[in-house]
């Protein structure tokens, strides 16, 4: 492959007590690097954040649904299409169109159904035994595929042609979070689709302890005889100046969405919607937890987006040795100082000085990054931007 | 027979061998199948592809600086009932760097440093969200075996690691080579690992067991202060001030 479309989104972001992702004792989680220990906010966490946040930005008929209740869902379409068909035929329907077209098993929880047996309640409806991601489009035309088969569905899929379709319904038309973040389908493996998107966990630039918050609660009705506190306990966090990195190959991107086929509207509009998508949640999502115990609702304050020809590239080296704390406090100023100095050296040293830059930036403290690219006043016009250059390289590529 | 050698750099790494299930653990240092999987995403081969060119490729890792091993512990909910669903742990290495080195016919290398230098496939660390944070490429060798280049590439640890080493002006590093075949002498004392791969076919992944031969090199520390710049310990007993009374 000669030319690349490869998108790498940077992001400085100051986060105040918070616990943004717990591990298994409660404590926030946390990482060596550079010999220090760093606050970490795992990919997954993150990458979850970016995916809820996509419900306001995109039309539900763009995104997936991810669940086990796949033939209810595909059920509810079915009698939606066809209202001729009772509810429980289209249950039956719909289990054994998924089964055709994603190849794994749909039947009845079997706790379920042997617990229904034993209280002689109804059957469980048929479920698939692990999470399956499919697209709205995806749903849509399986529906519409069992209520043409809805006669006889057995035999329906006994015809080789129709057996195809299923299973192309089920690899064509990805959502746009099933093309960034990828599927896997564990019992038929060639309708999985590799996710374009690569997120690394966020580090902290600087040393950062966990520390523990030390809490009494009072209860309200507490008597004079008895003034204690209602319960005690203690609430562990951390606060960090966290840098995020994420990368996004635009030509798998394209392959798993496909071009338009719109007459009116580029080839590239999907892929575009979709890259715009991800640089504005991807900069403004959060991950929620805790979210309401400390309030720590931040957004970043510098983000540089490079869009390059061949290879992303991480600047997460600038932050191996860790960043003290300015005279004044604080570890931004720092943190942009040391990307001002490092990814101006770091691309002549290895030749990719033409990559397309993209800066947005707050504050005085950030003043040091505005050299390195394209300033824009508002996250609105970064994704703008992004999205009409990737656009632009997509349709000079035809 | 050319060599090609890798630098692999980053906050987190992750390098299973025996990994299964909720428990994803890692080894101390890169494994054949995780490194011949970067090579291959590189190149675009897809996951059925036939591996026969990538498998016969010597393969051998040293460790510059071992990092630490950390436990990243995960949950997930079901988004329909709000079930909790099994937890998973998985470990990674952190703050660890690596040269592993791959020996063949020239060709083939050179295909491969052309391949990692465009990638067609993202390139990351043995777990998606691991990205390298260093250029992986650190060049081919045209002469010299696979040992030979291990051994002379010059100290790749993080600076702040060098200088906690700065009493020691040459430092040995642990380095695991695949033995050569038929190579009866070395088989005897080596350890077999589980990492040479057969198949990366998701429905199927296969490894054999691959012979590793455990060695140490020398290299120069760049950081460290010769033990004459070094102030002793000053002469003090308190007793002598007693001697007169």
């Amino acid at each position: 492959m000669t030319s690349r479309i490869i998108l790498d989104v940077h992001a400085l972001q100051n986060v105040p007590p918070s616990n943004l992702n717990r591990d298994d004792t409660g404590a926030p989680k946390s990482a060596v690097y550079g010999g220090v220990t760093r606050a970490r906010v795992s990919s997954q966490a993150w990458k979850r954040a970016t995916r809820r946040y996509f419900a306001a930005l995109l039309d539900p008929a763009e995104l997936g649904v991810r669940t086990k209740r796949v033939a209810e869902l595909l059920a509810e379409h079915i009698t939606a299409l066809d209202e001729s068909i009772d509810p429980a035929q289209a249950l039956k329907i719909a289990a054994e169109t998924l089964q055709t077209a994603t190849g794994s098993k749909i039947e009845p929880p079997k706790r379920q159904a042997e617990a229904a047996k034993k209280n002689g309640t109804a059957e469980p409806a048929p479920a698939s035994s692990y999470l399956m991601f499919l697209s709205a489009r995806q749903i849509g035309g399986l529906a519409e595929l069992a209520v043409e088969g809805a006669g006889d569905i057995k035999e329906f899929f006994k015809n080789k042609e129709h057996k195809a379709r299923a299973k192309q319904i089920a690899d064509t038309q990805h959502s746009v979070d099933i093309a960034l973040f990828g599927r896997m389908v564990a019992d038929s493996t060639d309708i999985n689709v590799d996710a374009a998107a690569q997120v690394a966990h966020a580090l902290s630039v600087h040393r950062a302890e966990v520390e523990s918050d030390y809490f009494t609660a009072v209860d309200d009705r507490n008597t004079g005889a008895e003034p204690g506190a209602g319960m005690i306990g203690t609430v562990d966090f951390n606060s960090a100046t966290l840098y995020r990195y994420a990368a996004v190959d635009v030509d798998l991107l394209e392959r798993n969405l496909g071009k338009g086929l719109a007459a009116d509207k580029s080839p590239a509009t999907p892929v575009r919607r979709a890259v715009e998508a991800f640089v504005d949640g991807f900069v403004a999502s959060l991950p929620t937890g805790k979210i309401n115990t400390f309030g720590n609702h931040t957004l970043p304050d510098a983000v540089i987006i490079k869009l390059r020809a061949a290879r992303p590239i991480s600047f997460v080296s600038a932050f191996e040795k860790p960043v003290p704390a300015d005279e004044s406090g604080g570890h931004m100023e720092g943190a942009c100082t040391r990307l001002a100095d490092y990814i101006p050296e770091l691309e002549r040293a290895y030749g990719d000085e033409s990559a397309a830059t993209w800066v947005l930036r707050i504050g005085s403290a950030t003043a040091k990054i505005s050299g390195l690219g394209t300033e824009v006043p508002s996250l609105n016009k970064l994704v703008e931007s992004v999205g009409a250059a990737v656009a632009e390289r997509l349709e000079q590529r035809g | 027979m050319s060599v090609l050698a890798l630098q692999l750099a980053g906050p987190l790494q992750a390098w299973g061998a025996s990994a299964r299930f909720a428990r994803r653990t890692t080894e101390n240092a890169p494994t054949k199948s995780g490194v011949i999987g970067l090579l291959a995403a590189a190149q675009g081969l897809e996951r059925t592809a036939d591996l026969t060119a990538l498998t016969a490729l010597r393969f051998g890792v040293r460790i510059d600086q071992p990092g630490t091993r950390i436990r990243d512990f995960q949950t997930a909910h079901h988004p329909d009932t709000g079930q909790a669903m099994p937890i998973s742990d998985r470990y990674y290495l952190a703050d660890a760097v690596f040269v592993a080195a791959l020996e063949g016919t020239a060709d083939l290398i050179a295909e491969l440093d052309a391949a990692l230098r465009c990638p067609h496939y993202l390139p990351f660390l043995g777990r998606r969200s691991c990205p390298p944070s260093r250029p992986l490429n650190l060049g081919v060798h045209s002469t010299g075996a696979l040992e030979d280049v291990l051994a002379a590439e010059p100290w790749h640890a993080a600076e702040w690691h060098q200088r906690r080493h700065r009493q020691e002006t040459t430092v040995a590093l642990p380095v695991l080579t695949e033995t050569r075949g038929g190579d009866t002498a070395d088989s005897l004392t080596a350890d077999t690992l589980r990492d040479q791969p057969l198949s990366f076919d998701p429905r199927h992944r296969r490894y054999a067991l691959r012979t590793v031969q455990n060695r140490t090199v020398t290299v120069t520390n760049p950081h460290a202060q010769p033990a004459t710049a070094r102030r002793g310990v000053p002469p003090h007993d308190p007793t002598s001030l007693l001697e007169d009374v």
